[in-house]
């Protein structure tokens, strides 16, 4: 019988998902867009509904308005979920108006980009908004009833069936509402064939608006009844997307019943799996849950996916054209010699900063390199980068391997399951393979980071102070000493050599046949080029600068935290990396200085205490536009209007 | 058909046949073609002339039938090892990678580095390419020396077919198939590229041209098939292609007036 209480209990995270999944589906057929942003929207809405319950303040997310509106005493829930829903209506409209609005007909990195920016920022938001305490510090009593309710041996709290029952309703009013409303016939005319809706007197920006605000008011109204289930926190609720993207894949974004049923089906199975871990003991303890959206988008994804594109949909992804980058090596060391003459004299601060910088610096090549150089969009980079600083500590402590044989064997284990991650690349490409990195990267993070064996269990993991013939290489030392200088000047010169490896590439065969498959991937067959071993190869070398930069992590931290390899930093560094000029090796330096922690952070906190808080969130915004003006990157504005015409 | 010694024999397709779900576009189509030939393909829109080039090259999947090239059997390899093989092709639409200058585009296709030359890149990039000579000899060929360091979206759409020939012939193919290059092209700049094309003979390089622009295929081929509705209605030589019943009766209609209405339509633009 406690099989059967597992998977009703599942039905709370199962409806959740589901309602998330439609929301999805909704925003994609109005605008063809799959907002990465969509779950941290509702997240955001949810916590100002229980900010606005427990205190009577409204919390504003947009910069530079006051940050909180006090409304009433004491709102009861009925006031304070209408008043919530309106401010989700209000971020609905003016997501769809400021941002996805002009990317329509924007390729498709660009408008994952501008997703990752709005996801960047609200996160940065609630951050700044509700404190470091997030939702920790919120009273999470919701407005569904929770006693359990007996059914035979079968005790369920309430709110699992409630929600279940609110999301099948409203599931139900959207597809009549599809049906049978004059908006509904436009929205289902946009998505079929927008320009012939607009030859028929259909406003595309009126179907878009009113299913943006539909959307977001889904996603906001779900997760306030769902925030006891879901226990609301930035990171872990945002990412809710990728099982509600799940849902979504197998009716191709537009079928709303199977997005329900999918996302009800993927909530049970979790459920289910937390179930059967404590039952049966071979299972691994650790979060198999999650694997259960992997396994559906794979499915959906591969299975359908073709080695080649078809003569229809061959149109490459639209990226910034790729600099010749034959300065660069004499760029980088230049840097190198500016950089160690720095660090003999700079502060301990600064010299952190050019630590987080150089390693930033290797992470945004890795991003050059896969999706600058080849177009695939990889949103697994930390995942690899943490598999690198993980297998290094099991190196060195189990085997017993010295300095420079230990990082070589973790980036080598990166660097095989780099070539796993780019096994759907071979046959999806665009949005898709985002998704299905993405929902990697979770796996990653849930089943190899939470493994205890591998990250050290509750030891933790423990980096060996690197030292190579007598030289002390680590960064460990006292007081003003730390970080230890030939540490930075080590990250330093990896971050060098780097550069001019990728530069090297990029302006020799293995470079033209980069961007040959770029381009055209069928031309490029036609050309002769193995197009799968040109994936293959440069997700390897992708999946090595991530590892490296992954064991300089470690090295830097002296003990690994799963904590530094999550997904979110993935998201950030390939919306960083995007915003700093994504086809160029010296874009890639500058996403190093702007990236959190490091060079832009230290000068903005030697101005004032404050500013570098505002750092993601600014960053967040910047992305959204740099997605919607400047496509080829801060890097690229200065040679905009040059040749391409 | 023509009697050769099979030894002369490059390319050779016995009951080719291509199906998309109940749809046969390409049905039991054989035909030989000779070390030095300039093999011409043509027939009315739809006759499923693309879908053979896309199955020869390996775009798309044959359902029935055997292709041989150069003595062996190559039905089951990818596309891009068909044409490291030395079977090269242009596409329809400009398929230019345009990302790449034009220099690029052609080393691109005439390269064939090995695993150990990435390695080699990342540290010695400078070496001259092994490539140059047959690429310069391309860009020659088609008399486009000049445009070597512009992006394709620098050039007109004359100039673009001009090197998506090239980049096909940079790797010194055995075979190469000409996927209509005179689509988009005005009477003049055709008959240019026709002359251009016929130089390729002078190269050693044996050509299977495929277009439904009559004129261009009956100057520079010496040998013709005649496709429709997916299977081949005549072959021979111009001169009999030009009077077969065949083949008057297949292009009445849609083409009455075949060359001149092509280039009635292409000028007209």
């Amino acid at each position: 019988m406690s099989y059967l209480t597992f998977l009703v209990i599942g039905l709370g995270g199962g409806a959740v998902i589901a309602a998330l999944g439609l929301g999805v589906v909704v925003t994609y057929r109005a605008s063809r867009v799959v907002n990465f942003a969509h779950a941290a929207m509702g997240m955001y809405i949810a916590f100002a509904y229980y900010e606005l319950r427990a205190t009577g303040d409204m919390v504003l997310p947009i910069l530079g308005l006051p940050a909180r509106v006090p409304l009433l005493d004491r709102p009861t829930e009925v006031t304070a979920f209408a008043l919530c829903m309106l401010l989700a209506a209000a971020c609905g409209a003016v997501i769809y108006l400021l941002i996805f609005r002009p990317l329509r007909g924007a390729p498709a990195l660009a408008r994952v980009v501008a997703s990752l920016g709005l996801f960047v920022y609200l996160i940065a938001i609630v951050g700044l908004r509700f404190g470091g305490q997030g939702a920790a510090a919120l009273v999470l009593d919701g407005p569904l009833p929770n006693d359990l309710v007996v059914w035979g041996a079968l005790k369920v709290p309430a709110d699992r069936y409630w929600l279940t029952l609110i999301v099948l309703v409203l599931a139900g009013l959207l597809s009549l509402g599809y049906r049978f409303t004059r908006l509904g016939l436009a929205t289902r005319a946009v998505a079929g064939n927008e320009r012939g809706a607009i030859l028929l007197g259909i406003s595309p920006n009126v179907v878009g608006v009113v299913n943006w605000i539909v959307a977001t008011m889904l996603a906001g109204g779900t997760l306030i009844l769902a925030g006891p289930i879901v226990r609301l926190d930035p990171a872990t609720t945002s990412l809710l997307i990728v099982p509600a993207v799940a849902a979504a894949l197998p009716g191709r974004f537009n079928s709303i019943w199977v997005t329900v049923l999918t996302g009800f089906a993927i909530g049970m199975a979790q459920s289910e799996i937390l179930f059967l871990q404590s039952q049966w003991s071979w299972l691994p303890d650790i979060g198999l849950q999650k694997g259960v959206a992997l396994v559906v988008v794979l499915f959906a994804l591969v299975l359908r996916g073709d080695v080649l594109p078809d003569r229809a949909s061959a149109a490459g992804t639209r990226l910034p054209r790729a600099s010749n980058a034959r300065n660069v090596p004499f760029v980088a060391i230049g840097l190198l010699v500016v950089g160690i003459a720095a660090t003999l004299f700079v502060s301990s601060d600064w010299r952190s900063g050019i630590i987080v910088t150089s390693i930033a610096t290797i992470v945004a090549l890795s991003v050059v390199v896969i999706t600058g150089y080849v177009g695939q969009i990889s949103l697994a980079t930390f995942a690899i980068a943490g598999v690198a600083a993980f297998s290094m500590v099991r190196f060195a402590d189990d085997i017993g391997l010295p300095f420079p044989l230990a990082p070589a064997a973790g980036i080598l284990v990166a660097v095989a399951i780099g070539q796993v991650i780019a096994l759907p690349a071979l046959r999806v490409r665009g949005l898709n393979l985002a998704i299905a990195t993405l929902a990697m990267a979770v796996a990653i993070e849930e089943l190899l980071f939470r493994w205890s064996w591998f990250t050290g269990g509750f030891e933790g993991a423990t980096t060996e102070s690197p030292s190579f013939l007598g030289i002390d290489l680590g960064v460990s030392a006292i007081g003003d000493a730390f970080p230890r200088r030939t540490f930075v000047i080590m990250t330093l010169v990896a971050a060098a050599l780097s550069l001019i490896v990728v530069s090297n590439l990029r302006r020799s065969s293995t470079g033209r046949r980069w961007l040959a498959v770029r381009s055209n991937e069928r031309a490029a067959a036609a050309a002769g080029i193995s197009v799968t071993w040109v994936k293959l190869s440069a997700f390897a070398l992708s999946s090595a600068l991530a590892g490296l930069a992954g064991v300089l992590i470690a090295y830097h931290r002296t003990i690994v935290s799963a904590s530094s390899f999550g997904v979110f930093e993935s998201l950030i560094a390939v919306a960083i990396t995007y915003l700093a000029g994504i086809a160029s090796p010296l874009g890639a330096v500058l996403a190093g200085v702007l990236a959190s922690e490091g060079l832009l952070t230290v000068a903005l906190d030697s101005i004032s205490d404050s500013a570098s808080s505002y750092q993601f969130a600014v960053s967040g915004i910047l992305l959204i536009v740099a997605a919607i003006k400047f496509p080829e990157g801060i890097v690229g504005i200065r040679s905009a209007g040059g040749t391409r015409s | 058909m023509p009697s050769h010694d099979d030894s002369m024999t490059l390319l050779e397709t016995t009951g080719l046949s291509v199906t998309f779900g109940g749809l046969h576009a390409v049905e039991q189509v054989d035909i030989s073609i000779q070390v030095g030939g300039f093999v011409g393909l043509i027939g009315p829109n739809g006759a499923g002339k693309t879908t053979f080039i896309d199955a020869i090259t390996g775009f798309v999947p044959v359902s029935e039938g055997t292709i041989v090239f150069d003595g062996q059997r190559i039905d089951d390899l990818a596309p891009d090892v068909r044409a490291r093989r030395g079977l090269t092709r242009t596409f329809q639409q400009l398929e230019l990678f345009e990302d790449l200058t034009v220099l690029d585009n052609l080393l691109a296709a005439a390269e064939n580095p090995k695993w150990t030359d990435m390695i080699l890149d990342a540290f010695h990039p400078g070496r001259a390419s092994t490539s140059t000579a047959d690429v310069d000899w391309a860009l020659g060929v088609v008399d486009m020396a000049d445009t070597c360091d512009r992006y394709p979206s620098e050039l007109s759409h004359g100039q673009r077919k001009l090197i998506a020939v090239a980049r096909a012939l940079a790797a010194r193919p055995k075979l190469l198939l000409l996927d209509e290059p005179a689509a988009g092209l005005d009477t003049t700049e055709s008959q240019a590229l026709g002359e251009q094309l016929r130089r390729l003979v002078e190269h050693d390089t044996t050509v299977l041209l495929v277009d439904h622009d009559m004129g261009l295929v009956l100057s520079v081929c010496d040998y013709i098939y005649v496709l429709d509705s997916g299977g081949v209605i005549a072959e021979g030589t111009p001169a009999e292609v030009r009077n077969d019943p065949n083949v008057i009766s297949a292009y009445l209609g849609s083409h009455a007036d075949e060359a001149g209405a092509d280039d009635a339509s292409e000028s007209g633009r």
